[in-house]
Parts: C-alpha cells; sequence; structure tokens
C-alpha cells in the first residue's frame, strides 16, 4: 500500500512550525516551556520518520562488518558486543581503534536523530 | 502531577495531621498548590496558619510527596527526610525541615514539610541571569563550603549529627567494592534491565572498571549537588536542595558531578556547573574541608557523572515507556542520553 500524502514526516513539519510561529506567543509565560517540548518531540518523530530505516539499516551493517559475520541477527550481534565489552576484549590497542570507529558511528546516527545540534 | 490533594478532603487530612504533631489548638491549611520543577518528586506549596502548640503563626512550606513512580536510585521521603536533618545538622544551608508523615491515610503517599524559601533554582535562567545568585565566583566558593560542611558527615562522626531520638542513616548500605566499582556494577545491572543494548555506555562503564580510584575515605555525598538544585536569590545562595541521591560514598564524587559538562547548562567554559572557573569553587572547599581537590579523581568522577545520568535519563524514559507515565518531559529525558553518550565518548577517548 502507499501511504497518502503529504507525508507525515511534512505534515509534523507544517504542524510544528504552526505551533512555534504563532501559538507559542499565545501560550501563558508559564506554558511555554511546555510549548517549547512539544515542538522538540515533534521535530525529534519527524527525524526519526525520515531517518530510522537507513541508520537501523547502516548499523546492521557495521555490526556485520565488524564482526565479519553476514548471517547473524544484528541484534544478536549488538549483544555479542555488549558481552565482548565488558570482557575486556577492545580495552587497547587496534581492537580498541575499531571499537571507538564503530561507537562513533552509531552515535552519529542516533544524534542526527534525537539532538542533532550535538553533532559537531 | 496528581491532583488528589487538589479537595478540601486532602486539605483536612494535612491539618489534622499537623495539628496532632504539633499540639496545635487549631490548623487551617490555607493554600495547597503544585509548584512546576523535581522530574521524579511532587512538590506543593503549602501555607498553613497554626494556632497554639509548639510552632504558631503563619507559615510558608513545601510539601513534598513521593511520585506515583520512582527512578531506581532516589531514596523515598522518610529516607529524604533524615538526611535533610543531617545535612542540617551538619551546617550545610538547606530549607529548615519541618514534618515527615509516613501515614499513607493522610495523603496517600509517604511526605515531608520543609520552609518554603524564595529564590530561582532553574539551571538556564541562572547561567544566563548575570544579576541572579550574586557574585558569581562567590557563589562558587560558598558552594564549595557548602559542599565541604556535608562531606564531614562520615559512617564514624554521623552520631554528632543526629538530633536525640532521630534514626540513623541505616537505609544507607556501605560499599561493598568501593564506591565506583559498585556503581558500575549498579549501571550495568540497570542497562541489562532496561533491555536494547547501549555500547557507547557499555565503553564507559568498562573504562570505568579500568580506571576505578582505589577506595578511600567515605563520607555523606549529596550526589547530585549541581547547578538547578541550589536556590539562589540577588544576592546570592538561599539552599541546596533534593536530597533524593543521598549516599556514602568518595568526596571527589560531587565535585565531579558539580563540575561535569552535562551540568552546565550550556555555558560550557564556566567549569564550576556553568557558573565561575573551578578554581573558587575548589578554593571553597579545600579551605572548608582541609582537603585537597584531587584532578584526576575529579575527572575520573565527571565521565562517571555522564555516565549515571545517561542511565537515570534512559531510567526516566522507561518510566513514560514501561510505566506509563505519560509526562512529554520524562519522554524527552531519554532522548539526552546520546548526547551524554558523546561526552562519556570524548572524555574517555581524550584520556586513555
Amino acid at each position: 500500500m502507499t501511504n497518502d500524502q503529504p507525508a507525515g514526516e511534512a505534515l509534523l513539519e507544517a504542524a510544528r512550525r504552526l505551533l512555534l510561529d504563532e501559538l507559542l506567543a499565545l501560550l501563558p509565560a508559564e506554558r511555554r516551556y511546555d510549548g517549547l517540548m512539544i515542538a522538540n518531540a515533534m521535530a525529534i518523530a519527524g527525524r526519526e520518520l525520515r531517518d530510522a530505516g537507513a541508520a537501523s539499516a547502516a548499523a546492521a551493517r557495521r555490526l556485520s562488518a565488524f564482526y565479519d559475520d553476514a548471517t547473524a541477527m544484528p541484534e544478536a550481534l549488538a549483544r555479542r558486543l555488549v558481552v565482548d565489552i565488558r570482557a575486556g576484549r577492545f580495552d587497547d590497542g587496534p581492537a580498541r581503534e575499531r571499537l571507538v570507529q564503530l561507537l562513533r558511528a552509531e552515535l552519529r546516527d542516533r544524534l542526527a536523530i534525537s539532538n542533532p545540534k550535538a553533532l559537531r | 502531577m496528581a491532583d488528589d490533594l487538589a479537595g478540601a478532603e486532602a486539605r483536612g487530612r494535612l491539618a489534622a495531621f499537623v495539628r496532632d504533631q504539633l499540639a496545635a489548638s487549631s490548623v487551617e491549611v490555607t493554600t495547597l498548590a503544585p509548584l512546576r520543577g523535581g522530574a521524579i518528586q511532587e512538590n506543593w506549596a503549602a501555607d498553613l496558619a497554626i494556632e497554639g502548640g509548639q510552632r504558631p503563626g503563619r507559615h510558608a512550606l513545601v510539601l513534598r510527596r513521593d511520585a506515583a513512580t520512582r527512578v531506581g536510585e532516589s531514596l523515598g521521603r522518610a529516607e529524604e527526610f533524615a538526611l535533610l536533618r543531617v545535612a542540617a545538622a551538619a551546617g550545610v544551608t538547606v530549607p529548615e525541615p519541618w514534618l515527615l508523615c509516613t501515614d499513607r491515610a493522610v495523603l496517600g503517599r509517604d511526605f515531608y514539610l520543609m520552609r518554603r524559601l524564595h529564590g530561582t533554582a532553574a539551571g538556564h535562567r541562572l547561567v544566563r541571569e548575570a544579576t541572579l545568585g550574586g557574585p558569581r565566583d562567590a557563589l562558587a566558593e560558598r558552594l564549595g563550603v557548602e559542599l565541604a560542611r556535608l562531606h564531614r558527615v562520615t559512617p564514624t562522626t554521623l552520631g554528632r549529627f543526629l538530633a536525640p531520638g532521630a534514626p540513623g542513616l541505616d537505609f544507607l548500605p556501605l560499599p561493598r567494592q568501593g564506591p565506583a566499582l559498585d556503581q558500575v556494577a549498579r549501571y550495568r545491572d540497570a542497562l541489562d534491565r532496561l533491555g536494547p543494548p547501549r555500547p557507547v555506555l557499555e565503553w564507559g562503564l568498562r573504562w570505568l572498571e579500568r580506571h576505578a580510584p582505589p577506595p578511600g575515605e567515605l563520607v555523606l555525598v549529596h550526589q547530585d549537588f549541581r547547578t538547578g538544585n541550589y536556590l539562589v536569590d540577588e544576592a546570592g545562595l538561599v539552599a541546596i536542595l533534593d536530597w533524593e541521591f543521598g549516599a556514602w560514598g568518595e568526596p571527589m564524587a560531587d565535585l565531579g558531578w558539580f563540575c561535569a559538562k552535562c551540568w552546565r547548562f550550556g555555558a560550557v567554559d564556566k567549569e564550576a556547573g556553568g557558573i565561575a572557573d573551578r578554581a573558587p569553587f575548589y578554593r571553597g572547599y579545600e579551605a572548608e574541608s582541609g582537603r585537597r581537590v584531587d584532578h584526576q579523581a575529579i575527572y575520573y568522577w565527571e565521565v562517571m557523572a555522564h555516565l549515571r545520568w545517561a542511565v537515570v535519563a534512559l531510567q526516566q524514559g522507561d518510566r513514560f515507556i514501561a510505566q506509563r507515565d505519560p509526562s512529554l518531559e520524562l519522554a524527552l529525558t531519554a532522548r539526552i542520553a546520546a548526547e551524554l553518550e558523546g561526552e562519556v565518548l570524548s572524555l574517555t577517548e581524550a584520556q586513555p
């Protein structure tokens, strides 16, 4: 099935603009923070609608390359990563560098959705 | 915020409780209204008019009540009240503790009353409005002094700070492998319970495990001593708030928490809580405590601070997800975790 248009992401963005540009000024001062929280939640949800599919596919590809394992499920590899980190398998040297690279990539995708301002 | 305290019945039960506790001839609750702030606890403004007994007169108080859902590490009201009394006895500037009620028939959950003070605690205002909190170096120095006073309380000296007949702090466990490694174990456990893997936090925890300072002196730590949790007015400090995370711990842990980047409210170049340089804060602490600050230990505890706040943020989100607390603020708090993970990674990479 094809979704009806405009897409959810576009609806969220239009609703958010209306809230920020016109409604926020009408809110009593003590509810302004609530208005900003709502706008923030809508922005996160919009970015997630747009990017989450690609981000989770990229995360799966990275994990399977990291472990050179094309058959295991991404969830299983993520759990294996936790076990290995706790066991100290990436404490030093090249193993550590590879891990930190993987973590940076994951973090970049997570921040791009949850808080792009923190990307630098 | 629950509205079960809004009616006349709740006021009547509260008035009767205070009347009995203070041997008053009459008590009227003239105001009982929700206060903003406190994602974990409920705070209400309570105005009382009391005749006779131990505290006659009109009193502006805060009623602090257990929330309907709670976060793993936070203490209940009875424990927090006991800590507040110990802190007051140790000379820490806190709102005067009044009464504790553990009879759930009164207001449904445990609560206590303390004096309501004027001022603001809002961190984002404090870092932007130069007139708040008085001269900033003096404020930072004073906060160092306050922390040093709290750290006078140890498992050995505790007796000196307990009022006759007051309960001790037996509810605070003594660390098993030391405060640092105990926290590492606790946060791993918390992540396991939350579910989805967080490899960056796992990496941070491994770093914290490998770099843990050997257990040292044990003192009473606040564990949430930061900008946002103290009240100021135009002149300076009014009171240290939010005692629900108190524990036996390492003194440097509180200094690290205060200075951690995540508690500077965007004023990242002012490394002492977004309000000043570290120097005056450390100066106040050293002068009052007679202890030297340990920069390496503070760095360690700053890594721990971001890690801990990330775990708490995820737990806050879990109250929304699993415990069905509908607060949007809780939901959004979980989304802060990624930013904190970024800090964990930067700090652990900057000092391998």
